[in-house]
């Protein structure tokens, strides 16, 4: 069972897994549980009292179809406020966490090389990150009758799920890397907070502001969001981009722990 | 044979703080070597140097004959290593943690941790965190001795364990050097390794200041003495003797320290009643002291050797 540092590690994983995927799909299920209500006219009329802008600002546009619905709320906010706070947590602990507390040297005193130890704990953080999505995804099909929710499809639900996978498969990969570049959890975290809330906002509002377009173009969130898988299903482009960028962030973090001291 | 660990005028500075200053060390195979020095002496340092935890910042360093660096994982299947801090997750059990170690070295018998958790009374199925920091500290030996690897690296290893416990960790030590194993621990106190090594290195503020053999030290230790007589005696016969160290006498009591050969002391002894007599086992630290404390000559024989 625990031949590998990839099979210990997602075992080792396993309990705050469980909570990881209970609020995630906790969270998908309660906003879906209240689209019938906020599907009403009078709520409709509510909603457009409010400034554009500060919509916009929150993620809450297009509010009156279903897909546009779980797209402002689940897959909107919360769902990948959750998905990148487990991101930063377990990609934080896979190395900067183990060498602060001291495990890490025993690890590496064995015949596991730096490289293999990081490319292991990064397959074994997305191992989460693809079940608790899953989870997502079955959750929603489970109510999507009494949430009115259906016409959004199987197959276009599961693409929103991997996109919130992804994101936070991209948040994993920058803690991780971080974490191994630095040694430092802190590091870790300060990076993720600094990326996820700067993305978010320049997506959102980049493109109304002057000069800050470029924010939209870059911020992660828009490979998550922009192509609305939940309206045009699985967006292979999009989805190889933050792949791609995962990738350079664990390759160039695990570069440079391969080439530092491990603390004491 | 080769070397199993040699390293020349190594050093490892940490921003401005030394770490090693030109560290001189020579392991031979089969040998129990005790790595000795106070705290902060760069023992640690060099241990982890060796693991290729940590790189050194200049100098050289071999270890079975091979660059730590570059040996990479396959010289590491050939080491057994102790942590100074020995920290492992606390929700497994020691059975779980040392089957997975074991089967990142390619495996471990399963009859063999447990004949070794028996001798140390360890018990393999509590969840660790549970456990005393003794009883993890087995599970590190455990670790470090189950592939029987060429050369056991180990730092403080007898830290957090009984008596009883330190003298099978001993046996073990013993029965390790004479499957041909190598031997290499570290310890702040002398008396931790003197039973087992044969060789003592002795570094201070990161350098080697003196390597002997343990039963040249001991030959060289000073032992304290103290002798009851019959009647006052006086002070002259023998303070001028050889190897007769801080001699006092109060009375019919005669206390000294004696650094050589027993032989004058004794034919001085005759010629008086002697009501009792006590000599120290060789104390040894006394004689560590001395290197640690204010052998700059020393350290300068050293390095001129």
């Amino acid at each position: 069972m625990l031949r590998s540092v990839f099979t210990k590690t997602v075992w080792d994983q396993r309990r705050g897994l469980l909570a990881w995927v209970v609020g995630i799909t906790g969270v998908g299920v309660l906003y879906a549980a209240f689209y019938p209500s906020i599907n009403s006219p009078q709520m409709q009329q509510a909603l457009e009292a409010y400034p554009k802008g500060l919509l916009e600002a929150i993620g809450m546009t297009d509010v009156g179809t279903a897909a546009g619905y779980l797209g402002s709320t689940t897959f909107g906010l919360l769902g990948p406020a959750l998905i990148i706070v487990m991101a930063a947590a377990l990609g934080s602990s896979a190395i900067a966490g183990d060498e602060e507390s001291g495990r890490l040297d025993l690890t590496l005193a064995h015949p596991v090389s730096r490289w293999s130890l990081a490319l292991q704990r990064f397959c074994a953080l997305l191992v989460p990150m693809v079940l608790s999505s899953l989870a997502l995804w079955l959750a929603l099909l489970a109510i999507s009758g009494p949430a009115q929710i259906g016409s959004i499809g199987p197959a276009n639900m599961l693409a929103g799920s991997l996109h919130l996978a992804m994101l936070g498969i991209v948040f994993g990969a920058l803690a991780l890397a971080v974490g191994a570049a630095t040694g430092s959890r802190g590091m870790a975290y300060g990076a993720v907070a600094i990326v996820a809330v700067v993305g978010y906002f320049g997506n959102n509002l980049g493109p109304t502001i002057s000069g800050l377009g470029w924010l939209h173009d870059v911020s992660p969130f828009r490979f998550y969001a922009a192509g609305q898988p939940l309206q045009h299903g699985l967006q292979p482009g999009d989805l190889l981009v933050l792949a791609v960028i995962s990738g350079v962030l664990v390759l160039a973090g695990t570069y440079r722990f391969d080439r530092r001291d491990l603390a004491v | 044979m080769a070397d199993m660990i040699r390293t020349n005028a190594l050093t490892k500075r940490y921003g401005r703080r030394r770490g090693l200053a030109g560290l001189d060390l020579e392991v031979r195979p089969g040998e129990v070597y005790g790595f000795l020095g106070p705290n902060g002496a760069g023992k640690t340092t060099t241990i982890r140097i060796l693991l290729d935890l940590i790189r050194p910042t200049s100098g050289e360093v071999v270890v079975l004959g091979e660059t730590p660096r570059l040996g990479g994982p396959a010289l590491r299947r050939r080491i057994g290593y102790l942590p100074g801090d020995f920290v492992v997750g606390g929700a497994q059990s020691a059975r779980q943690l040392l089957t997975h170690l074991g089967h990142l070295r390619g495996g471990v018998a399963a009859a063999r941790i447990e004949a070794l958790a028996e001798r140390l009374d360890l018990d393999l199925d509590s969840r660790i965190g549970s456990l005393s920091k003794g009883n993890r500290q087995k599970i590190g030996v455990v670790q470090a001795f189950m592939h029987t690897p060429e050369l056991l690296v180990m730092d403080e290893p007898t830290a957090g364990l009984d008596p009883l416990v330190q003298q099978t960790f001993l046996e073990l030590v013993a029965e390790a050097r004479t499957a041909g194993q190598t031997v290499f621990m570290s310890s702040h106190v002398l008396g931790e390794v003197q039973r087992s090594a044969d060789r003592v290195g002795i570094v201070r503020e990161g350098r080697m200041v003196a390597v002997e053999a343990v039963d040249t030290l001991r030959s060289r230790a000073v032992r304290r003495v103290e002798v009851t007589f019959d009647a006052p005696v006086p002070v002259d016969a023998f303070a001028g003797l050889p190897d007769l160290l801080d001699v006092e006498v109060e009375g019919t009591m005669l206390r000294a320290r004696l650094a050589g050969r027993a032989d004058p002391l004794v034919k001085a002894l005759a010629r008086f009643g002697v009501e009792s007599i006590s000599i120290e086992e060789p104390d040894l630290e006394e004689l560590f002291y001395v290197y640690y404390a204010g052998s700059e000559a020393g350290s300068e024989a050293t390095d001129a050797a």
